[in-house]
């Protein structure tokens, strides 16, 4: 019972780690514009299948498709802000991104069946069916590569974040929008650039999923409830609450699940939303910080 | 590729346009004088968006293959034959309205079923209120045969838990010392999915192989490993998974990659999809699955079915196709022999008695049905052996051996 609560707890924090990574994204636009990106998992998707393309056609690492789709991404986010999201009206911002998402995830779900028909793809490399034993514990490698990759990118992305120019004029952007302009900041550039960076980090945590995941036009549904779940409880718009909420949520599942089982495991994150709503709507780790980082 | 892609995009669009297609490509349906009646109209609503499109693009294309095919024979009664396709987006809801609507506004003389059980539920109330015969290629769950339907038919070999009798009766005639002593279930929350691995579960657990673990997770289920985790500490003998494409992979992966090595391993639903071993690696070696039917079998039409299939469509046919057109091959038989083909209660009354009470050659072999329209047949049992998918139960059927205990993955 001990070692099984023991390997619970390590899947909970690897896969924490990967939801983190995916949620990140969301947590950004949410706090540089108010905009609620239900089209995220799509774009997810979209990269995966990108990243599927790249792997079958060339036979390269997946993760050499890397390359290619963050900086095709950052293009579309900033093409996707300044074109759609930047001409709604900002009284209700909030609701309208909404529809608006909604309508993308809808258009990208239709044009990948156009294109890869609905039958399922997978990406799978002979490293990520093993895993590493520690002790009683069993560490499965995609999920440490998934683990590292998100890592790394949220470090990069707090880098960018906080020693940039381009971070520090987001981040007054983020704080007082009409401050930060007042001050000099192209705070609609600075708007377009931000939802760039997001779309970069659904690139790299598309490629991930397309490594651990087989996966179909529709599969991003299943995603976006969970992954709003954890910019809600980290505090809407804090990219450090998102990371910390999604790894506390990782480790939540992964333990219910050994312990109690799988229905539950996936309610705890509507337990969380739920509680986080009633007694901190601001969020469990944002809290009064969910405006800054 | 570039044809199959052409083939599928025109699918998709007469499928967007509903009827539209249907009616214009076929110039010869219209009426022809001395025969006012025009074309025998069925109207089928499918998945052919969301959760289940994969599948109800199978089963539409089984269904237009078997058209093709009656057309090409001269029709139904002389009359051709027109399919009315709706896409109800795997929703419970859009199925009902587009039975109403088929049956009310478009006139249609049969209507056929949609995918999946909770969809054939929903949309069989509707034919029973209209009283329109109901053959159905994909709803196998029990709960379906226990809302009383007296018009609904389940046009496959066996309902969900009679899926691993072969399989079951296999185990329990293993010698003592190779006998499985203990099995590990997980499930998808899905009463089709359950039903398969339930089955072989009670019948096991009465022959006293003992149920270690047994876990239901839902739908939005997207990490497998601390499932696997759990049947990794009881160290079964047996891992049987209900499961459909998705998960059967996660679990496959999850299993190997947390080192379980039971002696034998079934999921329902994802081995038998070609895209699985490319998915699994070279973890799908000796993995089993109930299947209903065989591309190389040589039941009535079934070499005839595979080989049109792959006029039209380019690729190969898979078992929902064969399912949609099983269907059309049971209705097909009824109208023949009872002369008529009219919505009414007195034409759909006749066809409903004579499928009841008569066998029919399928392409899934020949089928009759009980009184609560469950077939009584049963479903083969395939394996991966050296990458290929062999048909290993029952022994009448079968193109290899089945290899027990499995290899390690």
């Amino acid at each position: 019972m001990v070692s099984l609560l023991l390997q619970g707890l390590a899947l909970g924090v690897l896969t924490g780690g990967l939801y983190a990574l995916l949620a990140s994204g969301l947590s950004l636009y949410f706090g540089v514009m108010r905009v609620v990106m239900v089209a995220h998992p799509a774009f997810l998707f979209l990269a995966a299948y990108l990243t599927y393309t790249v792997h079958t056609t060339l036979g390269v690492d997946p993760f050499l498709a890397l390359p290619l789709t963050v900086p095709l991404f950052f293009a579309l986010g900033v093409a996707v802000q300044r074109l759609l999201i930047a001409r709604l009206a900002p009284d209700n911002l909030a609701m309208m991104s909404v529809l608006l998402t909604f309508g993308i995830a809808l258009t990208i779900e239709g044009l990948l069946g156009t294109f890869y028909t609905g039958s399922y793809k997978s990406v799978s490399m002979e490293y990520a069916t093993r895993s590493l034993s520690l002790g009683g514990v069993h560490l499965p490698y995609d999920k440490i590569i998934a683990f590292a990759v998100a890592g790394l990118t949220l470090a990069v992305l707090f880098a960018v974040l906080v020693k940039s120019r381009f971070g520090q004029a987001l981040r007054a952007t983020i704080q007082h929008r009409e401050a930060a302009r007042l001050v000099g900041i192209r705070t609609e550039r600075v708007a377009g650039y931000g939802f760039g960076v997001g779309l970069a980090t659904a690139a790299v945590g598309g490629t991930v999923l397309a490594l651990i995941t087989p996966f179909f036009p529709a599969s991003h549904w299943v995603w976006i409830g969970k992954l709003m779940a954890i910019i809600v409880v980290g505090g809407l718009g804090s990219v450090v609450g998102a990371a910390l909420a999604a790894v506390l949520l990782g480790v939540v599942e992964g333990v219910v699940l050994v312990t109690v089982d799988a229905t539950w495991a996936t309610m705890m994150f509507y337990v969380f939303l739920f509680l986080t709503l009633l007694a901190r709507p601001q969020g469990f780790f944002g809290g009064r910080l969910a405006h800054r980082f | 590729m570039a044809r199959v892609r052409t083939t599928l995009t025109i699918i998709s669009i007469c499928a967007l346009a509903l009827t539209a297609c249907a009616k214009t490509d076929e110039p010869g349906a219209a009426q022809s004088p001395g025969q006012q009646q025009g074309p025998v109209k069925i109207g089928i609503s499918l998945p052919l968006t969301g959760d289940f499109s994969e599948p109800g693009k199978g089963i539409q294309e089984g269904y237009q293959v078997w058209a093709d095919q009656v057309n090409a024979r001269g029709g139904l009664l002389g009359r051709k034959v027109e399919l009315i396709f709706r896409d109800d987006a795997s929703d419970p809801n859009r199925v009902s309205s587009d039975y109403e609507s088929l049956i009310t506004q478009d006139k249609v003389n049969l209507v056929f079923g949609p995918f999946s059980s909770r969809l054939v539920i929903p949309a069989a109330k509707v034919a029973e209120s209209y009283g329109m015969l109901f053959v159905e290629p994909a709803g196998a769950a029990a709960e379906v045969f226990e809302q009383g339907f007296t018009r609904l038919f389940y046009a496959a070999p066996a309902i969900a838990s009679d899926h691993y009798n072969y399989l079951a009766d296999y185990i329990l005639k293993l010698p003592a010392d190779q006998r499985p002593k203990t099995a590990a279930y997980a499930s998808l929350d899905d009463p089709f999915a359950q039903g398969t691995a339930y089955g072989l579960r009670d019948k096991l657990a009465a022959a006293g192989v003992k149920t270690v673990v047994d876990e239901v997770y839902p739908p939005e289920t997207t990490d497998f490993a601390p499932i696997a985790a759990k049947i990794a500490a009881a160290k079964p003998d047996l891992v049987v998974g209900g499961t459909q494409f998705e998960d059967s992979v996660g679990l496959v992966r999850a299993l190997q990659e947390l080192k379980v090595q039971p002696k034998l391993a079934a999921f329902s639903t994802g081995p038998t999809l070609a895209e699985f071993p490319a998915a699994v690696k070279g973890a799908a070696e000796h993995i089993l699955s109930p299947v209903g039917w065989s591309s190389t079998a040589t039941f009535t039409g079934n070499q005839e079915m595979v080989k049109r299939y792959k006029e039209l469509f380019g690729g190969e046919a898979n078992e929902d196709a064969a399912n949609g057109y099983t269907v059309g091959q049971i209705v097909e038989a009824a109208v023949n022999a009872v002369k008529c083909v009219d919505p009414t209660k007195e034409c759909q009354d006749k066809l409903t008695q004579h499928i009841r009470q008569g066998t029919f050659d399928t392409v899934v072999g020949p089928l009759s049905f009980d009184d609560k329209g469950r077939p009584e047949q049963a479903h083969m049992i395939q394996q991966y052996v050296n990458g290929k998918v062999e048909i290993v139960l029952p022994e009448q059927a079968k193109t290899a051996s089945i290899v027990y205990p499995k290899q390690e993955w």
